[in-house]
């Protein structure tokens, strides 16, 4: 539009500006429902864990000990837990935990992944074989062992010793698919063209090849946060998420599910896990509609 | 068919040994040893030597490619060990817990399979009809939610609000009929379900999503034309070619399975592979830590070799010689 009235404006007929594929696909992913009731759902939960002092004036970890195992009250809308934490206080600020882990790990998972998937589907030959078998031996390691082992050996837990844990265990996967979207991308044209004007190969690897292999990229992480934001809260059950005085959706998923409690008090275990749900949910849309956005012929 | 078995087979020894590498490295730089909670026991007048007889016993003073090799020379006479902290052979311990683990992954896995593929079918059949609608968001809704959360849902509705089923253990103690197959049965269907519920609706949509592509398939139609019956072409033309990826599928995930069940035997109490692995690595035992790894290695291996051999009896053009 603005286009047009400028070429009206200058007295100069020209064709209406062509949109860049990255803006058709952006139109696309906000022309998709479902994707943007994601967004909008996952901003919403954002909104709510960033600025959760503006929801509750309770501290997650400050107890109120005239009011412990308290049932929802006025005082308490979710009511407190054994120590006298108050559970919407927990979960509010709780998500900032498992959002920053789902996050940070996915992406760390990624970098990982680009540069080692990258690295080999751009050589191949050799150092592909020799790389990719190393990424077998690590798609068959099993996870769990690992992270128990990982676990002991830094000899603590929090939240960024999860999210290296994941970035070490998880990027095998990634990797693989990443340097079957880089054995393509190395016979386009532009790739031969890049080579032939004399780009070093790291160039062509971070210039050409990876903005090519963005959009696919971007959608993988959005399904690797998705299986990220369960992770704490699965963890906690081995005994291995983040300390207990730490806040966190699976940390109080973990406590609240004793025999007892889980029969008794729904009201304290029922919110961390509808939040894990929907953020998964959210996230899960996002990625579909974002797929479908960057290639809108695998649309099923 | 037999020769290739046999040479994945020997193709497995190569990633078993750097995986057991790499567990034993790590395993070694975890801080202490599982002898030295000993010594702080008030009635050991001499806590310090029995300390130095059990490490020596062990050869935990050997250099670690000592012990590696130690490790490997017992393995191949079959010996895995004897667990430091519960005084048993691995191979023992390992017998008593893997039957629960395998039980419960395999049954998983019949649900998965038996409900996924008609629904996925029926889906593709009736394309964007109300059930097809409904179904698709009741799957993308399933897949979103994870194991455990299923867990607690499936105790708290199942098993406290309707009193239908048990939430715990494998057996009921104390009644004439523990441990008979109702009992077990009735045991083992809440974390069943709870492991195969978010994979159902993965290959839900994973034969949804193939099936519609075989069904435009010239062949469907000639099927169709030769006044073959609906349900006929359907198992006979359509699954035989969309359960192709489903099965490539299938036995990627079995290891997964087996790591899902980890974390739900802790919820279900269930004594499984997931307790012996956990206990393995807190009570920092070394054989035990060895053994259960070397376990679900393999569980992940045979599953990659199961998938690849049944997908030559799905596809007769796939060929391995």
């Amino acid at each position: 539009m603005a286009a047009n009235a400028v070429s009206h404006a200058s007295g100069v007929s020209r064709a209406p500006k062509s949109k860049s594929p990255l803006r058709l696909s952006i139109e696309r992913f906000f022309h998709s429902p479902l994707a943007v009731a994601g967004l909008v759902m996952l901003v919403a939960i954002v909104f709510v864990t960033v600025f959760a002092p503006l929801f509750t004036h309770f501290s997650p970890s400050q107890p109120d000990i005239m009011n412990t195992d308290s049932p929802p009250t006025a005082l308490h809308p979710l009511g407190t837990d054994g120590s006298g934490y108050d559970n919407l206080a927990r979960v509010l600020y709780g998500g900032r935990v498992d959002l920053t882990v789902a996050f940070c790990a996915a992406m760390m998972t990624m970098v990982i992944g680009t540069l080692y998937g990258g690295v080999s589907g751009f050589f191949g030959g050799f150092i592909d074989t020799l790389m990719m078998r190393f990424v077998d031996v690590m798609l068959n390691f099993p996870f769990i062992s690992l992270v128990l082992i990982v676990e002991a050996v830094f000899n603590t837990s929090s939240e960024w010793v999860l999210i290296l844990i994941v970035g070490i265990t998880a990027w095998p996967g990634p990797a693989r698919l990443i340097r079957g979207v880089f054995l393509q991308l190395r016979e386009q044209d532009y790739v031969v063209g890049a080579r032939t004007v004399g780009c070093g190969n790291w160039r062509i690897i971070l210039r050409h090849m990876l903005p090519n292999a963005m959009s696919f990229i971007i959608v993988l992480v959005s399904f690797q946060v998705a299986a990220y934001v369960g992770l704490d809260a699965a963890l906690s059950y081995l005994g291995l998420g983040v300390p207990p005085n730490v806040a966190s959706w699976g940390g109080i998923l973990n406590t609240s599910t004793g025999y007892m409690s889980l029969r008794t008090e729904p009201y304290a275990w029922v919110p961390p896990a509808v939040m894990i749900v929907l953020t998964i949910l959210s996230v899960n849309f996002i990625g579909d509609g974002l797929r479908d956005a960057f290639d809108p012929q695998t649309r099923t | 068919m037999a020769t290739y078995i046999i040479r994945r087979l020997l193709g497995l020894i190569p990633t078993l040994f750097v995986i057991t590498v790499i567990v034993f490295l790590l395993m070694h730089a975890m801080p202490g040893n599982a002898f030295e909670a000993l010594v702080f026991n008030p009635r050991l007048k001499n806590a310090a030597a029995i300390y130095n007889r059990l490490v020596q016993e062990n050869g935990l003073n050997q250099s670690l490619p000592v012990q590696y090799f130690d490790w490997i020379k017992n393995l191949l006479q079959g010996n895995l060990g004897i667990s430091y902290s519960l005084n048993m052979p691995v191979s023992e311990l390992i017998a008593t817990y893997l039957p629960n683990t395998l039980l419960l992954a395999v049954t998983a896995e019949i649900i998965i399979l038996v409900v996924s593929i008609p629904i996925g079918l029926y889906q593709a059949r009736n394309v964007n009809g109300p059930f097809d609608v409904l179904s698709s968001f009741i799957a993308v809704l399933f897949y979103s939610i994870p194991g455990f959360v299923f867990a607690l849902l499936l105790i708290y509705l199942l098993s406290f609000t309707f009193n239908l089923l048990p939430s715990s253990g494998t057996v009921t103690p104390g009644v004439p009929w523990s441990g008979d197959f109702a009992d077990r049965v009735s045991h083992l269907l809440l974390p069943a379900l709870a492991l195969s519920l978010p994979g159902l609706a993965y290959y839900t949509r994973l034969t949804r999503g193939n099936s519609l592509q075989v069904i435009v398939a010239d062949f469907v139609r000639t099927a169709r034309a030769k006044g073959l019956r609906g349900p006929r072409i359907l198992f006979r033309h359509v699954l035989r070619n969309a359960v192709i990826p489903i099965i490539a599928q299938f036995g990627l995930d079995l290891g997964g399975l087996f790591s899902g069940a980890v974390i739900l035997e802790q919820i279900f109490t269930w004594p499984g592979m997931g307790e012996l692995s956990i206990n393995a690595n807190l009570n920092r035992d070394y054989p035990l830590i060895l053994g259960t790894t070397l376990l679900f290695a393999i569980t992940v291996l045979i599953g990659n070799l199961l998938a690849d051999i049944l997908l030559a009896f799905a596809d007769p053009r796939i060929r391995y010689d």
